[in-house]
């Protein structure tokens, strides 16, 4: 298994360097400009924004001078959406994607049981995911940021572990979908639709309360962002975890059942899209 | 266990959703014994490899493979395997060190690195070119290489000269020979009948699905349609011949000669020819190729 995590890490070198480089140059920036932007009178300038756009915000907006809002508002907030783009896609294609594309046959002939290739990938994901929230961490306690901000290291560190726990889940419903759909871009695809849909409703949750009973059953309901920074809802976080892990169990067992395919054979295709295809052929 | 047999498999049953791809194979390769297996695209050959191997679940029959059930114990077969797949692709941001080096570390170390080398020199393969850069000849070669270095109990190579050269198609299949001679089992697929021909002990032949044909490639041929060209000193009644039992004419030179094909004893028509005043006759070994033609016709799979 470890094997398949060391080359699995070697091919998403790129992708945590750069995911890496540049979550590290934003969270850069914010650090930097900390000070000066709690000179603003923010208080003033939100009170003249429509009050919808402000509820689509939260709370948080209201707290942009203390570390936990500004923390929330210019990172946590929206960073389930941004890292969950890397999430999903790795997951997506963490081994349909190499399926596609014909080499996962031959690494599959090579004594490695289907067990220890789904795991070493999926412990390699989580390590990669790992590494790029590590780098945006240690940025954030560059002795500039940490001395302006006035955390400690543990405090910053507690928001991003529901983060790590909602880019976990949202990274394993993709891999679990892409067992089930016929191409990981299809998976990626519909991953990804519901966590923008599912970032949207929360937001517009705070605008119609209709929404809010749907809302209370969606991942990122249970995402505490920012606000972890003076503590973590165990319960919450426990929560997502073991949703993420139900959701890579299945995988798994989905992963053990089927065939690896080479030329698409023992694929499917959604009936809508077979009809046009059938239709322009 | 079956101690003779390397790969045996009774009744092998795949699906592909709706779509049955076999039918039922009933195969028994013995240990040592270079087997060709034959069969036009779709007819199950690949199919039939990837079942012995588990990277696709049978749904029905029997399988084994040095002993091993493959579904029970993929990783047993799998080490003790080499395999070859007919649609090769490789990773091709790593150059070919890199890629022979990840294999051989899922392998365990199996491979040393000194026969590595030897393989990569006889191949005339560069492994230090990034594998993108590579023909497809080339990338071929690392596909034998991969499956070779560690010098398996079994060789499983579905089309194991694609896209290589005349040349380096003679050095695999004397690498094949080789890892005969090392006591190696070695389970082939192929359409080049040639190659079939100079290679394999036995050809097992399948057609949708199914086993039609096991033999030796020199008894497939002997029992196949034998052809026979024919000159007589003077004219004779040419159409003649082609009433004499298993015989028909494909075409005559003018009342003198005649080219026939024979379907089994070539008895009946050596007793007809005796009526006649026959100056030369000579008959034609058919090809594998013609063998396997005759199984299949113009239809294919």
């Amino acid at each position: 298994m470890w094997t398949i995590i060391k080359h699995t890490l070697r091919r998403m070198r790129g992708q945590m360097i750069g995911w890496g480089i540049g979550l590290g140059i934003y969270v850069l920036l914010m650090v930097s400009i900390y000070a000066d932007i709690q000179q603003i009178d923010f208080e003033t300038i939100w009170q003249s924004y429509p009050q919808d756009m402000m509820a689509f915000f939260g709370d948080a907006l209201w707290q942009f001078n203390t570390p936990a809002g500004y923390l929330e508002v210019y990172f946590f907030n929206y960073m389930p959406v941004i890292i969950g783009i890397f999430a999903v896609g790795a997951c997506a294609s963490l081994i349909v994607g190499e399926e596609e594309s014909g080499t996962l046959d031959l690494v599959q002939a090579h004594p490695v049981s289907r067990t220890a290739l789904f795991w070493g990938r999926v412990i390699a994901f989580a390590a990669a995911l790992a590494v790029i929230l590590l780098v945006t961490w240690l940025t954030w306690l560059l002795p500039v940021g940490g001395s302006s901000l006035d955390l400690t290291v543990i405090e910053f560190l507690r928001p991003y572990l529901p983060l790590f726990a909602e880019l976990l889940l949202f990274g394993f419903l993709a891999l679990l979908l892409s067992m089930l759909l016929p191409s990981a871009r299809l998976a990626g695809m519909i991953t990804g639709g519901l966590l923008i849909a599912n970032y949207l409703m929360v937001g517009l949750a705070n605008i119609n309360e209709d929404l809010q009973p749907i809302v209370d059953y969606t991942p990122l309901h249970f995402y505490q962002g920012g606000d972890a920074v003076h503590g973590l809802d165990w319960s919450w976080l426990a929560g997502l975890l073991a949703v993420a892990a139900v959701f890579t169990l299945l995988a798994w067992w989905r992963f053990m059942q089927r065939d690896i395919r080479v030329g698409g054979e023992g694929s499917w295709r959604v009936p809508l899209l077979k009809g046009r295809k059938q239709a322009a052929s | 266990m079956n101690e003779t047999a390397a790969i045996k498999t009774d009744g092998l049953i795949k699906y592909y959703g709706n779509l049955q791809a076999l039918y039922g194979v009933d195969l028994e390769v013995k240990r040592g014994e270079v087997f060709g297996f034959l069969g036009p695209n779709g007819a199950g050959k690949t199919t039939t490899i990837r079942c012995l191997l588990d990277t696709i679940h049978r749904n029905g029959g029997s399988v084994e493979v040095l002993g091993f059930d493959p579904k029970e114990d993929p990783v047993a077969v799998r080490k003790r395997t080499g395999y070859l797949p007919g649609e090769l692709s490789l990773e091709g941001n790593m150059t070919g060190r890199k890629l022979i080096h990840y294999f051989n570390e899922l392998r365990g170390k199996q491979a040393n690195w000194s026969f590595i080398d030897q393989l990569a020199e006889r191949l005339e393969l560069d492994l230090r070119r990034p594998i993108k850069n590579l023909s497809h000849g080339n990338k071929q070669k690392i596909g034998v290489l991969q499956a070779l270095m560690h010098r398996p109990e079994m060789l499983i190579l579905d089309e194991p000269t694609t896209g290589l050269d005349p040349l380096m198609q003679q050095e695999v299949l004397k690498l094949i020979c080789e890892a005969k001679e090392g006591g190696a089992t070695v389970f082939f697929s192929s359409h080049i009948m040639s190659e079939v021909e100079t290679v394999a002990e036995r050809v097992g032949i399948i057609r949708r699905g199914k086993i039609v044909e096991v033999s030796r490639p020199e008894a497939l041929k002997a029992r196949a349609l034998t052809r026979a060209r024919v000159r007589f000193k003077e004219s004779v009644d040419i159409d003649s011949l082609g009433k004499i039992e298993g015989v028909s004419v494909l075409s005559k030179d003018d009342s003198t000669g005649a080219y026939l094909q024979i379907a089994g004893e070539i008895d009946a028509l050596i007793k007809g020819l005796a009526k006649y005043p026959v100056r030369d006759f000579h008959t034609e070994r058919p090809s594998l190729e013609e063998v396997f033609l005759a199984y299949y016709g113009s239809n294919h799979a």
